[in-house]
C-alpha cells in the first residue's frame, strides 16, 4: 500500500488528520505537566490547572536539586550508575553465554538451552518477595549490589536475542579464524562483537530503557535518601507532597527527561532496533 | 564445534578438543547460567516453599500447610483481584492491539512526515511507567486536574469505582499503543507488495483486500504481540501503584498490586509467595500456547 | 544428564537451606560491645515540619557528644510502615526512628527495640506525659521514648467566611450534633457555609450540589480528626482489645451520620477527593475554600504557614456522649539491632530531656511529649496569639484509645477498601461496617 505513486488526496488527508490527532494526544499530558511544574504554587492553586505559567519558574526544579527536601541529584547519578553497570555487566555474559550456545559444542547444551528459554517466562513480581527475602539474607538489603546483582550476570532474553543473531554469521568467518589459530575468545571479541553491532545496540536500547525505569526492585531492596533512584525518588515525593503538583510535576519531567532527550536524539535508529526484536 | 575439514586429527586429540571445547563453553556460560540459576531459578523454589509458611518478617515462620493456597481459591480479596486483573487485561489488550494495527496501516502509507509522527507515538515507551502514572494521577485529579479543567466536569475519575479500572486501562492503551504499533508496522514491511498489487488488480478495495490479504498476512504479528503484551498486561504494577494503589475499594486491585500488599502492607509472605507461584503458573500456561502456536519455529531453533 | 541432576538437586538444597535460613532469622543481636568513640546515627520520622527541628537537636547533641553524629531521613507515611518492616528485616534499620502505638506492638513483642525502661533507667518516665507512656507500654514494659503529644481535636475556622455567612464566633463555638434528633447546630452551621457556584448555600433551594465552591466543613474518611471522635461522642467503640467493633450500634450510628453529611448534605467535599488523599481538605482550608477544618495539633504548623487569611480554633463538636476526641503521641523508639548501641542509648536519653525535646515544640511543629519542654510550645502559639486552649479541654470529656494492636497494620488493610466505598456512599453504613468488622477481625487472626 505504499501509494505515494497514486495520489488520494482525501484518504492522505484522513491519515494526517488521524495520525496527528494521536501525535497530540500523546503529546498533550507531557506537555501539560511540564507547564504546571513551570508554575508557582501560588499561582497553580489560584488558577485553572490550564492556563499557562505567570510568571514562568524554575523553583520546582531548584526544590528538587537543592537538597533540602529530597534530593534529585544524587538519585540521578545513582540512576546512571546502576544503568552503566547492569548494562555492562548485560552485555558481557550475555554474549558470552549466546557465543557459546551458538558456536560451541557440549554436553547438556541443548537442556542449558531449555532452561534459559524456560526462565524467559519468569516475571519480575514473581520473584520479588524471595529476592528480596535472599538479598536480605545476604546481607544486601539497601545497598547498590543489592540493587544490580539479580540483573548483572544477563538476562536469558539477551542470550535468547544474541544467540539466533550470532547463528546467522556465516561459519566460514569464525572456522577461517580458528584456522589462523584464534582461540574463542580471540575468535569471539574480534570476529563475532564487531559482526553483531546493530544487534548489541539494540539490547542495549532495551537494556538502558528497561532498568532506568526499573521500579518494582529499587522500591523493595532499597530504603532511605541514600539509594533512591528516579523512579523510587519520584514515588516516594508524590507520597511526600500529595497534591503539590507543581513539585510534583517537575519530578516526573526530571525522570523522564533523559531517556526522551535520548530517544528523540537517535529516535529512527531507535525505532528500527525494536522492529527488529519483535521479528527476526 | 562444527567438525575440523579433516579427520586427519587422532582419536586422544579429538577427544581433547572437545574436551576443551566444553571446557570453553562451560566457561563462557557460567556467569549468566549463576544469574539466571540464582535470581530467577531459586526464587521460584524459595516462593514454592514459602507458600506453605506463614510469615511476618519478624517472628519466625510457621508452617501452614495448605492454608495459603486454599485462600488463593477462597480469599474473596484475592478472587476480586484475580476479577479485576482479567477485567484489567481484556479492556487493554483488543483496545491497544487494534489501535496499534490502525496506526501501523496509517504509518505505513509511508505519507511524508510518517517518520517523525512514528517516533512520537513510541515517546511514552522509554518514560518509566510510574512516572507517566504519576503525571495522569494528576490529570485524572478531581478537583485540580487538567482532565476535569478540560472538560469542565468535576468526576472523579480514580477513585470512582467505575471509573477507575477503565482510566487505568487508558492510561495503559495510552502509552502502549504506539510501540505496538512499531511490531505491525514491521509485519506490513514484510508483506510482498505483488501480493497486495494482485488483490488489487481482482478488483478488491482497499477495505477487502486489508480484511481479506493483510490481515491474514499479519497474524504472526497479531499472535506475537498478543502473547507478549497479553503477558506483560497480567504483571502490571509500576503505574497502577502510582495511580491508584489498586484503590478505589479494590476496584484496580490487580494481582501484582495485591502480591506487592500481602508482602509489604499486611507483612503475610507465605500469602503473597502463594499468589506470586499461582501467577507465574497461569503466565506459563499462557506461554505454551505460544510454543505450541511456534512449535515448529522452536524445533527448528534447536536443530 | 548426570551433572544437570547434581545441579538440579544443588538448586533444591540452595532453596531449602534459604528458606532454612530465613526460619531461623532472627532479629540480629544487638552488639553490646564497649562504646563506640564515633559512631554515625541515621533518625527517621515522617513529618517534614519535625525532620527540621530535629535537624537543630542534633547539632547540639552531637556539641555535647562528639563522634556522635545523626543524620535525619523522612519517609512518607503511606511507605514508612512498609520501609520500617522490611528494613528491620533486612538488617537496615535506622538506628533510631518514630514509632506511632497503632504499629507498636509486633516490633516490641518480637525484641526489635530497645527497652526503655532497662536502658534509662525506671524513673526517666516521670518526665515525660503519662497518657503518651501508657500508650508506648506494651507488656509492662516502655519501649519509647514520647516525642509528641498530640492534644485533642478541635476545629480550626476560616473568620472570613464565617463573617460573611452572618454568624459570629458564639455560634460556632459549641457545635453539637446528634444522629436522631436533639441538638444539630452542626449541620446547621456547615450548611450556611456551604455555597455553590452561583452563591446559593446548601439550606437553600435550588442549591447545587454539583459545583460547590465552598465547603462548610471536612467530614471525611479520616480516621484521627474525623470518625474516632464521632464514634466516640456517639458513645460507640472502634475496638475492643484488639478486635474491630465496627457493627456496635452507637459506631454505626455514627459512621450514618458523617457519610450524611458528604452525601445527603453535601457540606463536606465528595469522598472521591478525601478518600485517596488525606491532605485535600487542609488544602481547602489553606485556599479559603471551606469554612471549618477539623483537626489536630499536628496540622496547627501548617495552617499558621499556609493560611493567608484570619483564622482560630474552636472545640470540637459533641455528640449525645460530649465532645470525645482520641489523642495519639509519638515516641522515639531505639532500634535493638543497632551496632551503635551505646550511642543509641545517649541519643535516647538526650531526646526524653526537655533540651532534647525542645525543638520540635520551639518551631511549633509538634507538642514535645517531654512535659518539662511543653513551656517552649506554648509559649511559641502565645506569642502567636493562637490560643490551644479547645485542643486540650477537650481531653477533660475522656478520650476514645488510639488504633492498637497486634496486627492492626491486617486489619486496617482489610477494612480499609470497604469504608472507602461506605464513605463513597456506594455500600449501606450498616451493612459494610458489618462486613468491615467480619474481614478486619479475620485478618489480625492470621
Amino acid at each position: 500500500m505504499t501509494s505515494a505513486s497514486r495520489t488520494r488526496p482525501l484518504a492522505d488527508a484522513g491519515t494526517y488528520v488521524v495520525l496527528v490527532a494521536a501525535a497530540l494526544l500523546t503529546l498533550a499530558p507531557f506537555a501539560l505537566s511540564v507547564l504546571t511544574s513551570l508554575k508557582a504554587p501560588v499561582q497553580f492553586a489560584s488558577t485553572s490547572p490550564l492556563s499557562l505559567p505567570n510568571p514562568v519558574t524554575v523553583e520546582n526544579y531548584l526544590t528538587l536539586f537543592d537538597g533540602s527536601r529530597v534530593d534529585f541529584g544524587s538519585a540521578l547519578g545513582l540512576t546512571a550508575a546502576m544503568v552503566v553497570v547492569v548494562l555492562a555487566g548485560q552485555l558481557v555474559f550475555s554474549i558470552m553465554a549466546a557465543y557459546a550456545f551458538a558456536r560451541l559444542e557440549f554436553p547438556g547444551r541443548d537442556l542449558l538451552f531449555w532452561v534459559y528459554l524456560a526462565t524467559l517466562m519468569v516475571p519480575p513480581v514473581v520473584t520479588v518477595v524471595p529476592l528480596y527475602l535472599m538479598m536480605v539474607q545476604l546481607g544486601l538489603r539497601n545497598t547498590f549490589s543489592g540493587l544490580v546483582l539479580p540483573y548483572l550476570l544477563g538476562s536469558p532474553y539477551a542470550v535468547f536475542l544474541l544467540r539466533e543473531f550470532f547463528r546467522g554469521i556465516p561459519s566460514e568467518l569464525t572456522d577461517a579464524a580458528r584456522i589462523d589459530g584464534a582461540g574463542t575468545w580471540r575468535t569471539l571479541l574480534h570476529i563475532v562483537v564487531p559482526l553483531s553491532r546493530p544487534v548489541i545496540a539494540t539490547l542495549a536500547i532495551i537494556t538502558v530503557v528497561t532498568h532506568a525505569n526499573n521500579f518494582l526492585w529499587p522500591l523493595i531492596i532499597t530504603s532511605g535518601d541514600e539509594l533512591q533512584v528516579l523512579t523510587t525518588a519520584t514515588a516516594s515525593l508524590q507520597g511526600r507532597f500529595n497534591a503539590n503538583w507543581t513539585l510534583v510535576t517537575a519530578a516526573t519531567t526530571v525522570a523522564m527527561l533523559p531517556l526522551m532527550a535520548v530517544f528523540l536524539a537517535f529516535s529512527r535508529r531507535i525505532v528500527d532496533s525494536i522492529q527488529i526484536t519483535g521479528f527476526r | 564445534m562444527h567438525e575440523p575439514s579433516s579427520g586427519a586429527r587422532t582419536r586422544p586429540g579429538r577427544r581433547r578438543a572437545r574436551l576443551r571445547e566444553a571446557v570453553a563453553g562451560y566457561g563462557l556460560l557460567a556467569p549468566s547460567l549463576v544469574g539466571i540459576v540464582a535470581f530467577l531459578v531459586v526464587p521460584i523454589l524459595v516462593a514454592i516453599g514459602l507458600s506453605f509458611y506463614k510469615w511476618d518478617l519478624l517472628s519466625r515462620p510457621r508452617f501452614v500447610g495448605l492454608t495459603n493456597w486454599a485462600a488463593v481459591g477462597t480469599d474473596p480479596a484475592l478472587l476480586n483481584s484475580a476479577a479485576v486483573t482479567i477485567a484489567y487485561v481484556l479492556l487493554v489488550i483488543p483496545l491497544q492491539t487494534v489501535l496499534g494495527i490502525a496506526l501501523a496501516v496509517l504509518l505505513h502509507r509511508g505519507l511524508p512526515g510518517s517518520a517523525g509522527l512514528r517516533s512520537i507515538l513510541v515517546l511514552p515507551w522509554v518514560c518509566a511507567p510510574l512516572a507517566l502514572g504519576i503525571v495522569w494521577k494528576w490529570i485524572f485529579a478531581p478537583t485540580d486536574g487538567a482532565l476535569n479543567a478540560l472538560l469542565g466536569t468535576s468526576i472523579a475519575w480514580l477513585s470512582d469505582p467505575d471509573l477507575a479500572l477503565p482510566a487505568v486501562a487508558f492510561v495503559a492503551v495510552w502509552s502502549q499503543a504506539g510501540y505496538v504499533a512499531l511490531f505491525f508496522l514491521a509485519g506490513l514491511a514484510a508483506i510482498p507488495a505483488s501480493v497486495l498489487e494482485a488483490a488489487q488488480l481482482d478488483g478488491a478495495g482497499a477495505v477487502r483486500t486489508f480484511w481479506y490479504v493483510t490481515l491474514p498476512l499479519l497474524r504472526p504479528t497479531l499472535f506475537f504481540v498478543l502473547v507478549t503484551t497479553t503477558i506483560s498486561a497480567f504483571q502490571a504494577f509500576d503505574s497502577i501503584y502510582a495511580l491508584t494503589q489498586g484503590g478505589p475499594a479494590g476496584a484496580t486491585n490487580v494481582v501484582a498490586m495485591q502480591i506487592y500488599t500481602s508482602a509489604f502492607k499486611t507483612f503475610d509472605m507465605g500469602r503473597a509467595a502463594a499468589l506470586a507461584v499461582a501467577l507465574f503458573v497461569v503466565l506459563v500456561l499462557i506461554s505454551l500456547a505460544q510454543q505450541l502456536y511456534f512449535r515448529r519455529r522452536i524445533t527448528y531453533d534447536l536443530s | 544428564m548426570r551433572p544437570n541432576r547434581a545441579r538440579r538437586l544443588a538448586i533444591g538444597i540452595t532453596a531449602a537451606a534459604m528458606l532454612l535460613a530465613g526460619c531461623s532469622a532472627p532479629a540480629a543481636s544487638p552488639s553490646s560491645a564497649a562504646p563506640q568513640e564515633n559512631a554515625q546515627l541515621v533518625f527517621r520520622t515522617w513529618d517534614e515540619n519535625a525532620a527540621k527541628a530535629y535537624d537543630q537537636t542534633f547539632a547540639k547533641f552531637t556539641a555535647a557528644n562528639p563522634g556522635i553524629t545523626v543524620k535525619t531521613e523522612v519517609v512518607a507515611w503511606a511507605d514508612y510502615f512498609t520501609k520500617l518492616r522490611t528494613d528491620i528485616a533486612g538488617g537496615s534499620a535506622p538506628d533510631i526512628f518514630w514509632l506511632n502505638n497503632s504499629y507498636l506492638a509486633p516490633y516490641a513483642r518480637n525484641g526489635n527495640l530497645v527497652d526503655i525502661n532497662a536502658t534509662l533507667g525506671a524513673d526517666a518516665a516521670g518526665a515525660w506525659v503519662p497518657s503518651v507512656v501508657k500508650q508506648f507500654t506494651v507488656d509492662g514494659k516502655l519501649w519509647g521514648v514520647p516525642q509528641t503529644s498530640d492534644g485533642g481535636i478541635a476545629v480550626y475556622y476560616n473568620k472570613k467566611l464565617v463573617a460573611d455567612a452572618g454568624l459570629s464566633e458564639a455560634d460556632i463555638a459549641k457545635l453539637a450534633w446528634s444522629p436522631s434528633g436533639g441538638d444539630n447546630s452542626l449541620l446547621t452551621v456547615a450548611e450556611k457555609l456551604t455555597k455553590d457556584a452561583s452563591g446559593k448555600t446548601a439550606d437553600q433551594a435550588g442549591f447545587d450540589a454539583k459545583h460547590v465552591k465552598q465547603y462548610g466543613y471536612n467530614a471525611a474518611y479520616d480516621l484521627q480528626a474525623i470518625y474516632l471522635p464521632f464514634i466516640g461522642s456517639n458513645g460507640g467503640t472502634y475496638q475492643d482489645g484488639d478486635t474491630f467493633t465496627f457493627s456496635n450500634p452507637k459506631t454505626v450510628e455514627a459512621f450514618s451520620y458523617v457519610v450524611d453529611l458528604i452525601n445527603k448534605h453535601h457540606v463536606a467535599p465528595s469522598a472521591a477527593d478525601t478518600n485517596t488523599n488525606g491532605d485535600f481538605s487542609r488544602d481547602q482550608f489553606l485556599q479559603g475554600k471551606m469554612a471549618l477544618f477539623q483537626s489536630g495539633l499536628y496540622n496547627l504548623a501548617n495552617v499558621e504557614a499556609g493560611a493567608k487569611f484570619d483564622w482560630g480554633v474552636v472545640g470540637l463538636p459533641a455528640g449525645p456522649a460530649g465532645a470525645i476526641s482520641v489523642t495519639n503521641g509519638v515516641a522515639v523508639v531505639g532500634n535493638a539491632a543497632s551496632k551503635n548501641s551505646a550511642a543509641v542509648a545517649k541519643l535516647l536519653a538526650y531526646l526524653g530531656t526537655a533540651e532534647g525535646n525542645q525543638a520540635i515544640g520551639a518551631s511549633g511543629a509538634n507538642l514535645p511529649g517531654v512535659t518539662g519542654a511543653q513551656q517552649v510550645y506554648k509559649d511559641y502559639w502565645a506569642s502567636k496569639k493562637v490560643d490551644l486552649t479547645p485542643f486540650f479541654s477537650v481531653l477533660d470529656n475522656g478520650t476514645i484509645p488510639a488504633p492498637t494492636g497486634e496486627n492492626f497494620a491486617a486489619g486496617y488493610a482489610a477494612y480499609d477498601p470497604i469504608l472507602q466505598e461506605i464513605f463513597l456512599g456506594r455500600k449501606d453504613v450498616a451493612a459494610g461496617l458489618a462486613e468491615a468488622d467480619a474481614a478486619a477481625n479475620k485478618a489480625i487472626q492470621g
